[in-house]
C-alpha cells in the first residue's frame, strides 16, 4: 500500500523498466478498486518541485489527509486546505489581480466548497471567518459550513457531500479519535464517484492506516520579515509561510517543503531561500574551442 | 364541538396507577387553606365536593386518597389531548383548564356525520381512561354550555334558544361575581334574561353579559383561535391495522406526498416546510418537521427528507403499539415555477439544494449555514452564519464587502475566528499603547517577532452597550504562528475612570 521503493537508486540496468511495469500494474489494480481513477484529473499546485513528486498534482476525485503539525497550528492546515480548495473550484481566479471586477464575478461561478467540522473543533480552534476567506482565495459565497455534534456525523456528511455533483471540494475537520480505514475507504470511493476533492483536516498528526491518496503535515513557518522602517527592532509580517511535509503518497516520493502564499496571484510558491541562491550556470563553451 | 374532560386531574392521577385508589381527590392551596380542587366519581358519590377543606374531607372519609395538585401536568395533558384531537380537525383550541374546542365544520362527513364523530371521540377518550362529555352546537358558547351543564348532545342551528333557556347563567362563561350579582336579583337561568329588555341589562351588568349571551346564541360570531396554525395543504391516511415499521411510515409519506403533489401543482405551489404527524394508538402524537431550500413537490424528494429526519431522530420515534393515523401537512408553501430541465447551472443548483436539505434534515437546520456579510465594522458582527436553507437565493453581501475592503485598504482578516475573544495574560509591551512583545495564551508563552498595527476599531459609541475601542494587532511569534490580538480600551481613558485595558486574542491566520 505504501509508496513504491525509489527507482533508479543502486538498481542494475533494466530495473527501471521493470519498476515502471510494476507501477503500471499497481495502478491498474488500484483503479479496479476505484480508489485512484486512472487518468483522473490532477490538481497542480503550481510548484514544479511538488507537482513532480505528486505525478502532476493532487489527484482530484480522491481523499487527501491534511494534518496540522500541532493543535495550535490548525490555522496553517486550514489555510493549506482552503488554498487547495480554491485551486480546485476557482481555476479562472489563478494569476489574476484580485481587484479586477471581471475576475471577482468569474469566481462566483465555480462549484461549491463544503466545510464540515465538529462543533467542538470550531469552538476550540475558531470558526471560518468570512472576511478572511477571500485572502485564502475562497469566495465566501461558495462556502457552506456544516457543524456536527459528533465525529461520525462529520464523516456521514462528508460522504453525502462528496457524492454530490455540485460540490467541488469537501473539507472535513476532525479533531478527535481515529477514523477507521473502512470509513476513509468509503470517503475515497465517494470522492471518486462524485469527482470531488475530499480533504480530511486533522488537528494533530495521526499515524493510522487510511485510504487517502496523500497525507500532509502542515505547520506554521516564520515568514520572511519586512523591515519596519526606521526602527530596526520592529518588523512587519511577510507573506505567510507554511511547512508542508508529504508523509504519504500513493503515487511516488515523499518530501518536505516550505511554501509561501502569494496573496496577489492566489497561489503557493516555494519559499525563496529554498531556491538556489545563484542562478543556474549558462552553457559557455571555452572561447579557444570556438576559435 | 366542545369536549369537556370532567375530571382531568383525578383521571390523570388514576391513569398512573394500575388499580386506582378511590375515593381520590386532588387538593391545592387556596388562600391559606388546603381545599379539594378535584374529586373523582366515587368521592363525589360519597358526598365530597370541590371547595371542601382537606382536613374536613379526611375526617368524613378516612380512606380518601388526596394528592397535591399539579397544574403544569394538567396543562401538559390537556395539550397532549388537543394534539390527539387533531385527528378530527386541524382547527381546534384548548379551553383551559379542562376543555377542548373543535371546529368540525366540513369534517363531520368524513366520520359519518356529527353524531358518529362525537361517539367515536367519546369512545376513544373514555378508553384512555377519562370521563368526558361532548356537545355539538353552532356556537362555542352553546356547545360548551351544553357539554358542561347538560343539554342536548347535538343542537341544530337556530335551536340555541331552546338549549340555553333551562341552563344556569354560569353556563354563559360569566365571572362568578356576575353570576352572584344576577342571582341577587333573582335571575338564575339563562331563560330569565333571554326576554328581558337589553338596555337596562347592559346598563346594570355591563356589556359583557349581553356579549356572552349573543355569542352563545350565535347572534355574534366568536372566532376560534387555533392552537396551531392551520396548514394550507394536508393529506392524511388512516390505518385499520397500526403501522410501526420505518419502511411503512416512509411509504406512507411518499403516498401522502403524491396526493399533496396534485393539490400543490393545481395552485402552482411547492412546499418549503413540511410536518409529518404520527398518531400513536395510545394517544401520543409525534410531530416531525422538515424544511427545504426551494419549493418542492416531488414525492421522492419529500420522502428523502423524512428518511434523514427519521434517521436523525432514531429511537426518539417510539412507535409503541403502532401508529393508526399519519398526516402530512405543508406548513409553508411558496410559488414553485415549473423549471426547465437541462439548462446548465440549474441542475447544479438543484443538486446542491437537495444536499443542503438532506444535511439540514439530519443534522438540524441551524447547523448547515452560509456566511452572510453584515455592514458592520465590528469584527464579530461583520459576518454571520445563517441557515443555508434560508439563504439559497439570498444576496450574501460579499461583493460589497470586497469593494469596501479594496477602498478602505483593510488589513488582512484572520482565517479562523474565535466567537468569543480569549483573554491573553502576561502581556508585556514596551510602551503602554504599543504592541505586545510577549504574551501567554492557553498556558503557552508566545514571543512576538513581527507586528502590524494598530488598527483601531471603535466600539459602537452610539449605544450604551457599545463596548470599548479596540486596537487590533497582527502579530507573528517565533514559531511562525500568526494571531490577531486586540487591546480593549485605551490607556489614556484610564484618566476618565475607565477600567484598565485588557488584551484578547480574536483570530488566527494561516
Amino acid at each position: 500500500m505504501d509508496a513504491p521503493a525509489r527507482p533508479g537508486f543502486c538498481s542494475p540496468a533494466g530495473a527501471p523498466a521493470a519498476l515502471d511495469r510494476l507501477r503500471r500494474e499497481l495502478r491498474a489494480a488500484e483503479a479496479a478498486t476505484g480508489l485512484t481513477p486512472e487518468g483522473g484529473a490532477a490538481l497542480a499546485l503550481g510548484i514544479p518541485a511538488i507537482d513532480g513528486v505528486l505525478g502532476g498534482g493532487l489527484s482530484c476525485g480522491a481523499l487527501h489527509e491534511i494534518a496540522s503539525a500541532h493543535e495550535t497550528e490548525t490555522a496553517a492546515g486550514t489555510g493549506f486546505a482552503l488554498a487547495l480548495a480554491a485551486r480546485q473550484v476557482f481555476p479562472s481566479w489563478r494569476g489574476a489581480s484580485r481587484t479586477d471586477e471581471s475576475v471577482v464575478s468569474a469566481r462566483i461561478v465555480g462549484r461549491n466548497v463544503l466545510w464540515i467540522a465538529e462543533e467542538f473543533s470550531l469552538a476550540e480552534n475558531g470558526a471560518p471567518y468570512g472576511p478572511g476567506l477571500d485572502g485564502a482565495g475562497i469566495a465566501p459565497e461558495r462556502l457552506i459550513t456544516v457543524t456536527a455534534a459528533r465525529g461520525r456525523d462529520v464523516l456521514w456528511a462528508m460522504e453525502e457531500a462528496l457524492r454530490c455533483r455540485a460540490v467541488g471540494v469537501v473539507i472535513g475537520e476532525m479533531r478527535s479519535r481515529g477514523i477507521d480505514q473502512v470509513m476513509t475507504r468509503r470517503l475515497a470511493l465517494a470522492a471518486a464517484a462524485g469527482d470531488s476533492l475530499g480533504l480530511l483536516l486533522r488537528t494533530t498528526p495521526r499515524d493510522e492506516p487510511s485510504a487517502a491518496a496523500t497525507r500532509w503535515i502542515i505547520g506554521a513557518a516564520p515568514s520572511f520579515l519586512r523591515s519596519g522602517g526606521d526602527d530596526e527592532s520592529c518588523h512587519g509580517l511577510g507573506p505567510p509561510r507554511l511547512t508542508a511535509r508529504l508523509v504519504r503518497n500513493r503515487r511516488g516520493h515523499l518530501g518536505a517543503w516550505i511554501v509561501e502564499w502569494n496573496s496577489v496571484e492566489q497561489r503557493f510558491e516555494l519559499a525563496t531561500h529554498y531556491e538556489p541562491v545563484a542562478g543556474a550556470a549558462f552553457d559557455r563553451p571555452h572561447r579557444a574551442a570556438v576559435a | 364541538m366542545s369536549l369537556w374532560l370532567e375530571r382531568l386531574s383525578t383521571d390523570r392521577i388514576a391513569r398512573q396507577w394500575r388499580e386506582a385508589p378511590s375515593p381520590l381527590a386532588v387538593f391545592g392551596k387556596r388562600g391559606n387553606r388546603d381545599l379539594l380542587v378535584a374529586v373523582d366519581a366515587v368521592a363525589e358519590r360519597v358526598g365530597l365536593t370541590t371547595g371542601l377543606a382537606l382536613a374536613q374531607a379526611r375526617a368524613m372519609h378516612p380512606t380518601l386518597t388526596a394528592m397535591p395538585e399539579d397544574q403544569a401536568a394538567d396543562a401538559r395533558l390537556l395539550d397532549a389531548m388537543a394534539d390527539w384531537c387533531q385527528r378530527y380537525t386541524p382547527l381546534l383550541a384548548t379551553n383551559p383548564p379542562d376543555g377542548i374546542l373543535l371546529d368540525i365544520g366540513g369534517c363531520a362527513h368524513l366520520f359519518g356525520g356529527e353524531e358518529k364523530l362525537r361517539d367515536d371521540l367519546l369512545t376513544r377518550v373514555t378508553c384512555f381512561g377519562f370521563s368526558a362529555r361532548a356537545a355539538i352546537a353552532a356556537s362555542i358558547g352553546a356547545a360548551s354550555a351544553a357539554a358542561r351543564f347538560g343539554g342536548a348532545a347535538i343542537t341544530p342551528t337556530d335551536h340555541e334558544h331552546d338549549l340555553l333557556a333551562p341552563l344556569p347563567l354560569a353556563a354563559l362563561r360569566l365571572s362568578s361575581d356576575m353570576v352572584a350579582a344576577l342571582a341577587r336579583v333573582g335571575l338564575k337561568r339563562i331563560g330569565d334574561i333571554l326576554d328581558l329588555p337589553r338596555a337596562p341589562l347592559a346598563a346594570r351588568f355591563g356589556a359583557e353579559l349581553l356579549r356572552m349571551l349573543d355569542r352563545a346564541l350565535a347572534r355574534e360570531y366568536e372566532p376560534l383561535t387555533p392552537r396551531l396554525p392551520v396548514a394550507p395543504y394536508i393529506a392524511e391516511k388512516n390505518f385499520h391495522e397500526p403501522i410501526a415499521r420505518e419502511e411503512d411510515v416512509l411509504a406512507t409519506v411518499e403516498r401522502l406526498a403524491a396526493r399533496l403533489k396534485a393539490a400543490l401543482a393545481a395552485r402552482g405551489d411547492g412546499a418549503r416546510r413540511l410536518e409529518l404527524a404520527l398518531f400513536r394508538t395510545d394517544g401520543a402524537v409525534k410531530r416531525i418537521a422538515a424544511g427545504t431550500s426551494r419549493p418542492v413537490r416531488d414525492p421522492q424528494a419529500i420522502r428523502a427528507l423524512f428518511v434523514e429526519r427519521l434517521a436523525a431522530l432514531g429511537d426518539e420515534i417510539d412507535p409503541g403499539f403502532g401508529f393508526d393515523l399519519a398526516r402530512l401537512s405543508v406548513l409553508t408553501a411558496e410559488p414553485c415555477p415549473d423549471e426547465q430541465i437541462g439548462l446548465g447551472g440549474h441542475e447544479d443548483r438543484a443538486e446542491l439544494d437537495r444536499l443542503v436539505d438532506r444535511l439540514s434534515a439530519r443534522l438540524g437546520r441551524r447547523r448547515v449555514s452560509r456566511l452572510v456579510a453584515h455592514d458592520s465594522h465590528i469584527p464579530e458582527f461583520a459576518a454571520a452564519a445563517l441557515p443555508a436553507q434560508a439563504t439559497a437565493r439570498a444576496e450574501l453581501g460579499w461583493e460589497a464587502f470586497r469593494r469596501f475592503r479594496v477602498q478602505a485598504d483593510l488589513s488582512p482578516r484572520p482565517l479562523r475566528f474565535l466567537a468569543k475573544p480569549e483573554p491573553i495574560e502576561d502581556v508585556f509591551a514596551l510602551v503602554p499603547d504599543g504592541p505586545p512583545v510577549r504574551f501567554r495564551w492557553r498556558r503557552a508563552l508566545h514571543e512576538v517577532i513581527a507586528v502590524e498595527g494598530p488598527e483601531r476599531i471603535e466600539g459602537a459609541w452610539w449605544s450604551e452597550e457599545g463596548g470599548l475601542a479596540r486596537d487590533y494587532f497582527r502579530v507573528e511569534d517565533k514559531a511562525g504562528l500568526r494571531f490577531w490580538l486586540f487591546r480593549a480600551g485605551l490607556y489614556r481613558d484610564m484618566a476618565r475612570g475607565l477600567p484598565r485595558p485588557h488584551w484578547f486574542l480574536h483570530g488566527m491566520y494561516a
